[in-house]
């Protein structure tokens, strides 16, 4: 059967036949390919429950002054520290302020000051390092110098030092860790780019004649966007913790707007801690829990885009 | 190894160099010099100018600012920290005075955390797939999710408050100062500051365990006969330390980014805690020589890890 095929003198019909087959293939191959990632995102049970909570709680923040009842800057000194009811679900602090609302709307600016500056610095760190890592020469080396320098400062020394220097607001905030997060996603961009410069495809590219640009830009970052992901939910989770922690020792957002971290602010005071523990554990587990669904959905983008990190 | 060491420490000054001007430069760039943070602001208003100028030329601030520069590092190079605004303290006194509770606490916690981490890493990466194993590293994505402080509060409301086993915060009482007084104080902060090392080196050493169990002498170690407790020990174990070090020395800026949290937390008197304050109150003389000791810190400890390794594994120094 297979005799009669080989042997038989191939026409145009075969030809064409051949090209079909081929085009199906490769159809076949990519669809395969997106049906993977997504099955095995999905087949990761914590990576679907961080993924749910995740979205739970970026929702409700959303929709805030739809779900809260209260507002969370007005006090009410009728309602001083008082303990979770129906009237106020997570209880009032001590200025009788709604917690439920403050918690929803710090939700807001958390989230936002998070997600924010992981996007910032990942859109500077892949911008740079994409381009640098695929060129090389002096720009490279410049690149490389000043991501050692900002690397080189613990993170938070760098954070308060540059909040000593700019002064305390959200937009400082934000920039603050854009300008302290792109140094690690640009160096992983740009290592990815190293690992991926003498691929067949790019040589192939260079030869047709396209610009160093077009080339990084076009047809080698899609080939990195795993570990980018992977990085940029990463670091917002790292970024939520900050902000808490800056907040906390009231360095971080100014507190007359609340975010989670300035919520804990008053859990410092021993007597809130020890006799109104709504006030700090509700927030504190919004946190946490945001934290870890982010830390979550992380892992599953890893194990779903690296072959290499299985198990 | 001569060479390899020489080559990092020539590459280790022009940084210092460049980082200890920008902060130099950053601080500069804050509004209001050293004059107006010092006195206070109703006394200010009502000064002369020609006060103030005087104030000013006596504080060396009438020169250009490359000069002030060189003047402050060539000052810190001959160990004159200068003198903090707040009460005009010396640095440096502020340093010995601080650096030891500092240095204390995270020792402590990088013990705590490399010897937790390496070991709960190794028994994960032992007992892969089973239900331990997958506790341990649900436990430790926990680790790195919730808080250091919040961690800290509820281990105060605990153990401080409720059950009054340890010292609500501080260091010292007044009076009782050996390391055996001292130890109590000691053992919250340092447990509260080595969960998110712990949980970091934990996961580290697991895929490196299982990486190094994967590799071809584990089998020969094997095949030989060798018991399996020797093989994950001896042959194991080893090859697996070498990436946990080089993580552990990653992590000190990380233990002591922590280690600023947790020592306003728990009111421990070190540097961390002092840096907070001369943040707040713009003491800029210390947030500068705080910053650029940190820088050091850094440096040093990435170039001792870097000596560490090429000594463990000569692939290192001769590679390239």
């Amino acid at each position: 059967m297979t005799d009669a095929t080989v042997t038989r003198p191939r026409t145009r019909r075969d030809a064409q036949f051949d090209r079909i087959r081929d085009r199906e293939a490769k159809l076949a191959g990519t669809t395969q390919r997106k049906g993977r990632f997504l099955s095995k995102f999905l087949n990761n049970r914590l990576a679907v429950i961080g993924f749910a909570i995740f979205a739970v709680i970026c929702l409700m923040s959303l929709f805030a002054p739809l779900i809260a009842q209260h507002d969370p800057m007005s006090p009410n000194l009728r309602a001083i520290a008082k303990p979770p009811s129906a009237e106020h679900w997570f209880g009032t602090d001590k200025t009788g302020r709604d917690i439920f609302a403050r918690v929803l709307y710090g939700g807001r600016v958390s989230i936002l000051v998070g997600l924010g500056s992981a996007l910032l610095s990942a859109l500077i760190g892949v911008i740079i390092g994409v381009y640098s890592g695929y060129v090389g020469g002096w720009l490279d080396w410049i690149a490389m110098r000043i991501s050692e320098i900002f690397m080189s400062f613990p993170q938070i020394i760098l954070v308060l030092l540059l909040v000593a220097i700019l002064g305390q607001s959200l937009v400082n905030l934000i920039v603050i860790f854009t300008l302290t997060g792109w140094g690690g996603i640009y160096r992983m961009a740009r290592a990815r780019m190293l690992s991926i410069r003498e691929e067949e495809y790019v040589q192939a590219l260079r030869s047709f004649g396209l610009g160093p640009a077009r080339i990084a830009y076009k047809h080698m970052l899609p080939n990195a966007l795993g570990p980018i992901m992977v990085n940029i939910t990463l670091s917002t989770a790292a970024f939520i913790l900050q902000e808490a922690g800056l907040s906390f020792l009231g360095l971080g957002v100014p507190l007359s707007i609340p975010t989670w971290g300035n919520i804990l602010n008053a859990a410092q005071d021993l007597r809130v801690l020890e006799q109104n523990w709504w006030i700090w554990l509700p927030v504190g587990a919004t946190i946490s829990l945001f934290v870890l669904s982010v830390n979550f959905i992380g892992d599953g983008l890893r194990d779903a885009t690296d072959p290499s990190q299985q198990g | 190894m001569l060479t390899y060491i020489a080559r990092r420490l020539l590459t280790l000054i022009p940084m210092v160099i460049v980082i200890s001007f920008l902060i130099y430069l950053g601080l500069e760039l804050t509004p209001g010099d050293a004059v107006s943070h010092m006195i206070p602001p109703d006394a200010y208003g009502s000064m002369d100018e020609d006060r103030l100028q005087e104030l000013r030329e006596s504080l060396g601030l009438g020169k250009p600012f490359l000069v002030r520069y060189w003047i402050w590092i060539s000052g810190v190079l001959q160990g004159d920290f200068g003198y903090s605004l707040a009460g005009g303290v010396p640095i440096s006194k502020i340093f010995l005075d601080r650096l030891p509770a500092t240095l204390e606490l995270s020792i402590a916690a990088l013990l705590i955390s490399t010897v937790l981490g390496s070991i709960l890493g190794t028994i994960s990466a032992l007992t892969r797939g089973s239900l331990t194993d997958q506790s341990l590293t649900v436990v430790g994505m926990l680790g790195v999710s919730i808080p250091e402080f919040f961690f800290g509060l509820v281990a105060i409301l605990i153990f401080a408050l409720n059950l009054e086993w340890l010292p609500v915060g501080g260091r010292t009482l007044p009076g009782y100062d050996s390391f055996w007084d001292r130890l109590p104080h000691l053992v919250m902060p340092a447990m509260v500051l080595s969960i998110m090392m712990t949980a970091g080196v934990m996961r580290y050493a697991r895929s490196s365990m299982l990486d190094a169990l994967s590799r071809d002498f584990i089998r020969t170690a094997r095949s030989k006969g060798m018991p399996e407790w020797r093989v994950n020990i001896l042959h194991g174990f080893r090859v697996a330390l070498t990436p946990v070090i080089v993580l552990i020395g990653f992590r000190l800026p990380v233990l002591i980014g922590g280690s600023v949290i947790i020592e306003q937390v728990f009111q421990w008197p070190g540097i961390g805690k002092e840096f907070v304050s001369a943040v707040r109150s713009q003491d800029y003389p210390l947030v500068m020589m705080v910053a650029l000791f940190s820088v050091l810190a850094v440096l040093v400890a990435s170039l001792i890890v870097d000596l560490l390794t090429a000594i463990i594994d000569p692939r290192v120094r001769l590679g390239d």
